[in-house]
């Protein structure tokens, strides 16, 4: 072959210049052409939708499939396939008045009888006992068509709570299963019906016989982009409209200021969890109240939240956030005190210069840290690790993989940990009940806490009736911040960007939906 | 002043700067840092260049150059000790493997076919994986990795010596095996090893880099670059800066490796004569017949 001339070199840059421009150049358009196309970014793809797999993506889930009722602004239950409810005095029944003339999207009608197939599908199994609903889960009885009681074994307050999450409580078509009963198509009652799935991303189409408010875009489209950077690059660029949410493509603290510097309009919420520093509670040393104080003296929850979570965040020592019901009284959160926590751990016998030590042991701590769990925690870490180091406790960080973090803090491999509560709409059951009770397996996310008098006090709070609830959710927040129990150390706020081509935007009531509802183009 | 002229001879004045530089602050870093580089300010975040802060702070308010001296220093002393290390185990078994032969040299080759058969980096990976990450242990990974290296090195040199008809003499002689392994053959392997290991030492800088990026060398709140830029990658938009110092000090120090060796190995090997020398050495010789 002839070498390549100079000219030619130069012409063939040129086309190919060309065509990456004109490339790039109608990227954006394919966002902003006349059609109401919503262009959002996904972690990963949508996985397996059946409502009773923990595989797909929440919020897409909740696109397709519809729960009994639903969680609102502030933690009230609204009507959604249920158009009212009654429940007994004791808590330990519901009747279910449905929603009359809904459908499911093959034209399958919403009643009894696809309730009730829906319920026994996973009401009654062992798996989902995780749920108050489902331990709890007595009978079901048919009333009338549309008329359905769920009876409980002992009062079960939280029921309607829970009967709002996504997984696995959301109602799929009798049709969107084979005949042994393995799930094969998404088909729900939902505002939105799936066109397209698959790796590089999912189409849905609205919903036109859809029972509520109708969705006024033509088409949502959610695009696979894993890479954090790719995605503030596709919004900066004018490729996607919208990013955001925990779980469906979320934007640091950093990344969100990147957008706001170019432009892309943030829009933050106060976040429905909170970020606590967990003391091992089966290690001698955390045993006493001291150590756990001055830890807790030694953190400067203003820096963290100031420089750290680029002040998308606020300081805290409660356990909820107020946004999350029954999150009691705000306690008051302590400046950092050095001197008080090196007596604090004289006191408590750990002396000495340099690195403190008790009977030979040096106070040398492991901090278990994964940035894939919890985005931001080597930051994080190191700043604890200046904070403690001031007062002679010697902190080592354990960078981790989510695997090994699923591993390890189930088994109390760990001295500290980062912990992130539940939020909405599970809490305040779920992050007490499964993360504090002591009688309940550690699940995956391991106990931030534990102990025989926290105990009674939870079992009192999660047994409450409602009018009680207030008072038996406080004496728990009270206990954790009187015994210095846990380290909250922040909530994060809820942040979302969208481009200029959505006119009206609000962040959703939780991190499971999609913010569509009040969403125009 | 002789062996000055002729280093700077051999190295070239660019190299030598270079890499005399980086040898300097690892030694005096300490002295010539102007903060602790552990030591955060959270009200100096990401402040960029100043008078306070040369270089700027990082996301914790911590001196960026104090970490790129501290990187320089964790680095270097990374380096030395994995070279010592690697370097002393290879050569006495390829010394041992090349001057016995024979069965011991069969396991110590088939050992070092099974090193070089997994890449250096992911017996390094699997060894930290295993004991857990820190820079002990990283040391420890990267000797071991890079044992087969010096051993095969060595044992290739030292058999070449030891057919040498003056070894052979040695041994008609009756000196011991030790006498000539130590007297004889190590000294002619440690020239060749030195020649290598100047130029392998820029190699070993960016393993250290790659692991501690991984999260798999060094552990905060200890400074090194590789570390410097995986906690740097976040703010990559903001303060590009933070990425940059701590890759150019990387790659600067891999160039001056990278030329120290070559200018080694350069120098010992024999060279075609310019014209102008051989024209020159011609009117020496015709100069001195005439005489």
């Amino acid at each position: 072959m002839d070498s390549l001339s100079r000219r030619s070199v130069i012409a063939g840059a040129s086309a190919l210049g060309a065509a990456m421009a004109f490339n790039l150049s109608t990227l954006p358009v394919l966002a902003q052409d006349g059609s109401k196309t919503l262009r959002l970014p996904l972690l990963r793809g949508s996985g397996n939708l059946d409502p009773q797999r923990y595989v797909g993506i929440f919020a897409v889930q909740d696109m397709i499939f519809d729960p009994l009722v639903q969680y609102g602004p502030g933690g009230k239950i609204e009507p959604s396939l249920a158009d009212s409810w009654d429940v007994t005095p004791d808590d330990i029944s519901i009747t279910f008045h449905l929603r009359p003339g809904v459908s499911f999207t093959d034209g399958v009608p919403w009643d009894a009888t696809s309730m009730v197939w829906n319920l026994n599908r996973w009401l009654p199994n062992e798996e989902y006992r995780w749920l108050q609903v489902a331990a709890n889960y007595k009978s079901i009885e048919v009333i009338d068509e549309m008329t359905v009681a769920l009876h409980f074994t002992k009062p079960t307050p939280t029921a309607l709570t829970e009967l709002g999450y996504v997984r696995p409580v959301r109602f799929l078509s009798p049709n969107a299963v084979d005949e042994t009963g393995l799930y094969k198509t998404p088909i729900g009652t939902g505002p939105w019906i799936v066109e397209r799935e698959g790796p590089s991303g999912t189409d849905l189409v609205p919903n036109r016989n859809y029972w509520g408010p109708k969705p006024e875009l033509d088409r949502v489209s959610l695009v696979v982009i894993p890479d954090g950077m790719s995605r503030i690059s596709s919004i900066i660029g004018g490729e996607i409209d919208a990013i955001g949410g925990k779980f469906i493509a979320p934007i640091s603290p950093q990344e969100a200021s990147t957008l706001n510097r170019n432009g892309v309009t943030v829009v933050t919420e106060t976040g429905t969890d909170t970020m606590v520093l967990g003391f091992n509670p089966r290690r001698e040393q955390f045993k006493d109240i001291r150590l756990r104080e001055a830890f807790n003296l030694l953190i400067d929850r203003e820096g963290i939240a100031k420089v750290v979570m680029k002040d998308y965040a606020q300081p805290t020592m409660n356990l909820y956030p107020e946004v999350i019901p029954y999150s009691g009284t705000r306690h008051p959160v302590p400046s950092r005190d050095v001197e008080r926590a090196k007596a604090l751990l004289e006191e408590a016998g750990w002396t000495g210069e340099g690195t403190r030590n008790k009977d030979g042991m040096p106070l040398n701590v492991e901090l278990v840290i994964s940035e894939d769990a919890v985005a931001g925690s080597r930051a994080l870490g190191e700043v604890l690790q200046a904070g403690f180091l001031e007062a002679g406790i010697g902190l080592t960080l354990r960078n981790v993989d989510h695997a090994a973090r699923h591993g390890d803090i189930p088994e109390f491999k760990y001295d500290l940990s980062l912990f992130v509560t539940n939020g909405a709409p599970y809490d305040p059951y779920n992050t007490l009940g499964l993360m504090f009770l002591s009688s309940v397996e550690p699940g995956t996310d391991g106990k931030i806490y534990e102990d025989e008098d926290l105990d009674a006090l939870i079992q009192a709070a999660l047994g409450a009736r409602e009018g009680e609830r207030p008072a038996a959710f406080q004496a728990v927040s009270d206990w954790l911040y009187d015994n210095w129990a846990i380290a909250p150390l922040f909530h994060g706020d809820r942040i979302w960007a969208h481009s200029s081509r959505i006119k009206s935007f609000t962040i959703p009531a939780t991190e499971y939906e999609m913010p569509l509802k009040s969403l125009s183009l | 002043m002789i062996w000055l002229r002729k280093t700077f001879h051999i190295v070239g004045w660019p190299t030598l700067l270079l890499v005399s530089s980086f040898a300097f602050i690892a030694i005096f870093g300490s002295v010539i840092s102007p903060y602790d580089p552990t030591m955060q300010n959270l009200s100096h975040s990401m402040q960029s260049f100043s008078g306070d802060h040369w270089l700027g702070a990082d996301n914790l308010g911590r001196d960026t150059l104090s970490r790129l001296i501290a990187g320089a220093q964790t680095t270097l002393l990374g380096v030395v000790t994995v070279l010592l290390l690697a370097g002393t185990v290879g050569m006495m078994l390829g010394t041992l493997a090349g001057y016995f032969g024979g069965w011991l040299d069969e396991i110590v080759m088939r050992f070092c076919d099974f090193g070089f058969s997994v890449p250096s980096l992911f017996v390094a990976l699997a060894f930290v994986g295993v004991f857990g990450p820190s820079y002990g242990n990283m040391i420890l990974a990267l000797s071991i990795a890079w044992v087969p290296i010096y051993a095969r090195l060595t044992r290739g040199v030292v058999a070449a010596a030891a057919s040498q008809a003056y070894i052979e003499s040695l041994r008609v002689l009756g000196a011991s095996p030790a006498r000539i392994i130590f007297r004889h053959l190590v000294p002619v392997a440690l020239g060749q090893v030195l020649v290598y290991a100047s130029a392998d030492a820029g190699l070993l800088a960016l393993a250290i880099a790659n692991l501690s990026f991984l999260g798999l060398g060094v552990q905060p709140p200890q400074a090194e670059w590789g570390q410097m830029l995986v906690s740097a990658m976040p703010y990559i938009q903001e303060a590009p800066r933070l990425v940059i110092l701590p890759g150019i000090a990387l790659t600067l120090l891999v160039i001056g490796f990278n030329l120290l060796g070559e200018r080694i190995a350069l120098a010992k090997n024999p060279r075609a004569m310019s014209r102008r020398k051989l024209t020159l050495r011609r009117a020496i010789f015709k100069k001195e017949l005439e005489a």
